[in-house]
């Protein structure tokens, strides 16, 4: 019988079909609500996550493309235009 | 054990979520149309900024032209940044993504198209990552690992001696993941966190949970293996369920 502790761990896994405990999970679940809440509730965190807007700050195009050029330039050879 | 395909679980009391099968190679149609990350789901060649479109603009990076690349470099920078830093570790990654900037130039003309654009830089920043740490042939990379972030839901604090909870799992009076969606604090506050994570852990997540990678691909990208792979992507997943936690609670983070 799985505990608690061994079912938060097992979360992800068993919500992403990659367990062959899923029949004792889901053994655990039916007695437990606490695990049943949270196993909801990561589920919802990964629909969430999946539907996120990422606003990282955009990287510097201008900066890193100029840095680039640099190194394409020391990069080639004297008879490659 | 990813081809078996179980039947729809149902822990709700009141509602029902998409457990389909995410080790299938294409993300589940719905996924589509519900996905505003502007990068996201061009994994073939049509689909995404669209066939027409793409084609022209590597046509355009084949010719060298400037714009071309610049665009390039502002869409899929961060991207390629995460996956560098997953792999060779803050020193190196700005290093590894500018040499795989200039592998790209050198190549662009050569690239035929049978993936997306988008994946062709991911496996070149990931070829050129796994090359560097190679070089620097010590282990710089993935060390989070290991480390059991304190705090985290699994660290122990939260369960008994038995493995039981220590305290009820907090009740949420949100669980609607749209409405979620449409709090603006709560976008900051995750978006901070995402920034947060240890590196391995934020790029398996984006590969996985924004961009719908297979397990199996990203363990490739990451050169880690597949356990480890669902380990990181599990940890990112608590650490945000965290941030909800605490966000039902206070209303802030």
């Amino acid at each position: 019988m799985l505990n608690c502790k061994q079912v938060a761990t097992l979360a992800s896994d068993y919500l992403d079909n990659n367990t062959s405990l899923r029949w004792q999970i889901r053994l655990h679940l039916l007695m437990c609500a606490n695990c049943r809440r949270f196993i909801r509730h990561l589920q919802i965190t990964r629909d969430v996550g999946a539907r996120m807007a990422i606003n990282e700050p955009g990287a510097d195009a201008e900066a890193v493309w100029n840095k680039v050029q640099t190194r394409i330039k020391k990069e080639a050879q004297p008879d490659q235009e | 054990m990813a081809s078996v395909k179980l039947a729809q679980i149902n822990l709700h009391d009141s509602h029902e979520f998409n457990t389909s099968s995410p080790m299938t190679q294409s993300p589940p149609a719905s996924l589509e149309d519900k996905v505003p990350y502007p990068l996201l789901k061009n994994k073939g060649p049509h689909s995404g900024t669209g066939p027409a479109d793409e084609s022209e603009l590597i046509a355009r990076l084949a010719k060298g032209d400037d714009r071309a690349f610049r665009q390039v470099i502002a869409q899929h920078h961060s991207l390629m940044l995460s996956i560098a830093r997953a792999i060779v570790g803050d020193t190196f990654a700005d290093d590894v993504v500018q040499e795989a900037w200039v592998c790209v130039y050198n190549n662009v003309a050569n690239f035929e198209q049978r993936s997306s654009l988008k994946t062709w830089l991911v496996t070149i920043v990931s070829n050129q990552a796994k090359t560097r740490l190679r070089k620097e042939s010590r282990q710089v990379s993935l060390d989070q690992l290991d480390g059991e972030v304190s705090g985290s839901y699994l660290d122990g604090v939260h369960f008994k001696t038995d493995g039981h909870w220590q305290q009820a799992v907090p009740q949420w009076s949100v669980e609607s993941p749209d409405a979620l969606l449409e709090e603006q604090q709560l976008q900051s506050c995750i978006n901070r966190t995402l920034t947060l994570l240890p590196p391995a852990q934020k790029a398996a997540f984006i590969l996985r949970d924004i961009e719908q990678q297979s397990f199996e691909d990203i363990c490739h990208i990451l050169a880690v293996s597949a356990a480890n792979v669902r380990v990181l992507v599990h940890r990112a997943r608590l650490t945000l369920m965290q941030v909800i936690d605490r966000y039902q609670e206070t209303g802030s983070c």
